[in-house]
């Protein structure tokens, strides 16, 4: 008798899973709701398992979960039929040309020969590559591979998409597409996406909400907007002529400021900064060429999670000397879960 | 210059810990370098405008096409693993590619496994009985037809075999496409069965399609009645059940050596090693020492000896039917357990 309600996208109560005497995952608790999702966490997290979990494939050790409203320990069938999944590294058959490919794996899925070819033709458009799509798929670029892929993942309409780095080796020019095509499925589709990525910038321009992992359980899930309100915002400013005399001008304004050359962040305190900083530069003759409150990115963020929990960036002889009590995120509320 | 000074904590209220804020102080410095340099500030300004960044248009429209319709059953999805391996053996145009020279090679094993009916055609035609002899319709031609070691065994069945079952299981792993399979709602049991069916009926088709043409032809040509083909009836069934044997062995280790390997053409050259090598191996220590016990490690061997019993004809083995009858027996096990633990061990995801 489960526990969990089927109207979140997905939603995990004490699940477990240990390979042995490895614990995989280690008693996650979430509930996800449908958008756009992002899947943080280093090498050896657990992602892959969450991701195995999720789709139905491996049996869990304890606890429940379910996706789209199915268990995922019972009903890994109607959860792959629902789910599109882009495998991180290469999953399509060289010899085949990308048409067939796709069609084969609509097929896959349940769809008749007629309805795959049509749809084939449908998502082939949709992810760019309707004049490639009868060339074979060995002599596409990584970026066209990665495309196809996603045309594989997303034939059947899927109510939610995991993608594991889906800009994994492609170039600026590609990997925008991809971020582009990913972020209309979710705004213009109305699907859900699951996105596993190490590349934080893409995770931010797809997903509205992250959750970290580590150590097989999940330290933040939060909306990413809520996680910078977390961190004190800075206003960046770039002054031209009398950089120096200007950060002289803050200090004495009473502002708090760091400086690296011409650029220089200044501690927003109140919404009267702004004009403070504008009178400064007014005091100091100079010009400032440029002014915008600079909004920590997901990576940062991340980064500083990560440190927090003593991920490489303290040495040995700190992590031992420190408190236990300073491993706890903030006051414990940026992922609700303290570790 | 470029280094930061000194910071003071900060007073302002924040709804984060002390040790957030301390952090939060060291963020972003690399995007600042990387964006502005690390001019200290204090030069002469100027500025270089340049020229601004012509847009580029968009030809068409992308529209994300939703699709509601209904996603077919558990036997849609097997059928389409089965259809995608055995047309493609027909027509490689959108399933499983087969190299021209594999679809060509297995074509000229058809022809040439057949051609015993154009013998039995001209003989019948002319009436002479020293080619009637080896192509007319008896029980040790019957025996020959599927387990007649030259050519049959010695050459075409093994290389259908090994063509065939070349990059079967093997190239899912090398290519990673096992992720296409079992990210659908299709299971590891299901993608094993299908494609050793896939395989077993190619073999099928060539080596049935051989000896019931053979059979049938030779009723036909030879003139015999109803009573005749009822007689021969018992005689053609136990051959077909032979066949059958035949093509699930060879279909258990070539579907084995598949699992186990990353390419096609170790499969494909261990499965003739296996065959062949064990035959040769026996054949030997049978001429040298006089001992056809050993003939028990070839499959072929056991099959063969089988095939007499059941047909009725001299057995040209000293050792006894039930050691080649368990030796068989554990080579299909030994085989399909191979089968079912690789493909368990194919991934979704990559660790």
């Amino acid at each position: 008798m489960t526990s969990l309600n089927s109207d979140w996208l997905i939603e995990a109560k004490s699940l477990t899973k240990n390979y042995g005497p490895h614990v995989a995952l280690d008693n996650v608790d979430i509930q996800l709701p449908h958008g756009s999702i992002g899947l943080l966490g280093p090498n050896g997290a657990g992602k892959s398992t969450l991701i195995k979990t999720l789709l139905g494939l491996i049996q869990i050790t304890s606890g429940e979960g379910k996706v789209l409203g199915h268990d995922v320990r019972t009903e890994g069938d109607a959860i792959r039929s629902k789910i599109g999944y882009m495998a991180e590294y290469d999953t399509l058959n060289p010899d085949l040309n990308a048409v067939d490919q796709v069609r084969y794996s609509g097929e896959l899925l349940g769809m008749s020969t007629a309805v795959a070819n049509q749809r084939t033709h449908e998502v082939m458009e949709y992810v760019g590559l309707r004049d490639q799509r009868y060339r074979k798929i060995g002599t596409f670029s990584t970026g066209m591979q990665q495309s196809a892929k996603l045309a594989c993942a997303i034939i059947h309409d899927p109510e939610l998409l995991i993608v594991d780095e889906p800009s994994n080796g492609l170039d600026q020019e590609h990997r925008g597409f991809m971020l582009d095509t990913l972020f209309n499925i979710v705004r213009d589709g109305g699907r859900s996406i699951l996105m596993s990525s190490h590349l934080m910038d893409d995770v931010q321009i797809v997903c509205d909400r992250v959750i970290m992992i580590h150590k097989g359980r999940v330290v933040v899930h939060r909306r990413i907007e809520d996680l910078a309100r977390q961190i004190d915002r800075e206003i960046e400013i770039s002054v031209w002529g009398g950089a120096s005399k200007m950060e002289q001008e803050l200090k004495d304004a009473g502002l708090t400021v760091r400086r690296l050359g011409r650029i220089m962040r200044v501690l927003r305190e109140d919404e009267s900064t702004v004009d403070t900083i504008l009178g400064c530069a007014a005091k100091a003759s100079v010009q400032i060429r440029q002014m915008e409150e600079y909004e920590p990115s997901l990576e940062d963020l991340f980064l500083l999670i990560m440190d927090k929990l003593g991920y490489g960036t303290r040495s040995a002889s700190e992590l031992l000397n420190s408190n236990p009590n300073s491993r706890i995120i903030g006051d414990g509320s940026i992922g609700g879960t303290s570790i | 210059m470029n280094e930061l000074p000194e910071e003071s904590p900060s007073e302002a209220p924040s709804e984060v810990s002390p040790s957030v804020q301390e952090s939060a102080n060291s963020l972003g410095v690399t995007r600042m370098e990387a964006a502005f340099g690390s001019g200290d500030g204090d030069e002469n300004a100027f500025a270089a405008v340049s020229q601004g960044q012509v847009e580029v248009g968009t030809i068409f429209n992308r529209v994300y096409r939703p699709w509601r319709g209904k996603l077919g059953p558990r036997w849609v999805r097997n059928y389409a693993i089965y259809r995608h391996h055995v047309y493609g053996m027909i027509t490689s145009k959108g399933h499983r590619y087969y190299h021209p020279f594999i679809r060509l090679a297995v074509l000229f094993i058809l022809i040439s496994s057949m051609s015993t009916l154009g013998f039995l055609i001209l003989g019948s035609l002319i009436g002479e009985p020293e080619i009637m002899r080896p192509f007319g319709l008896n029980r040790n031609n019957i025996y020959a037809k599927i387990l007649g070691f030259f050519p049959r065994n010695a050459l075409w069945w093994p290389l259908l075999t090994a063509l065939v079952i070349g990059g079967m299981i093997s190239e899912d792993r090398a290519h990673g496409t096992s992720a296409i399979y079992f990210s659908r709602p299709i299971n590891r049991l299901d993608y094993a069965v299908m494609k050793y069916l896939s395989v077993a009926s190619i073999l099928g088709g060539v080596i049935l399609l051989t000896y019931v043409s053979y059979y049938s032809l030779a009723i036909v040509v030879e003139g015999h009645g109803w009573a005749y083909l009822f007689d021969s009836f018992p005689l053609f069934i136990s051959g077909l059940g032979i066949s059958i044997l035949l093509i699930i062995t060879y279909t258990s280790i070539g579907m084995a050596l598949s699992a186990v390997s990353k390419g096609k053409f170790f499969p494909a050259v261990g499965f003739l090693s296996i065959i062949l090598g064990t035959k040769l191996v026996a054949f030997l220590i049978d001429s040298l020492f006089e001992r056809s016990i050993v003939y028990i490690l070839s499959p072929y061997d056991n099959l063969a000896y089988l095939g007499q019993i059941v047909m009725g004809i001299n057995p040209g083995y000293d050792h006894p039917i039930a050691f080649s009858a368990v030796s068989l027996l554990a080579m299909n096990v030994i085989s399909l357990y191979v089968i079912s633990v690789r493909v368990n061990s194919l991934e979704v995801t990559r660790e």
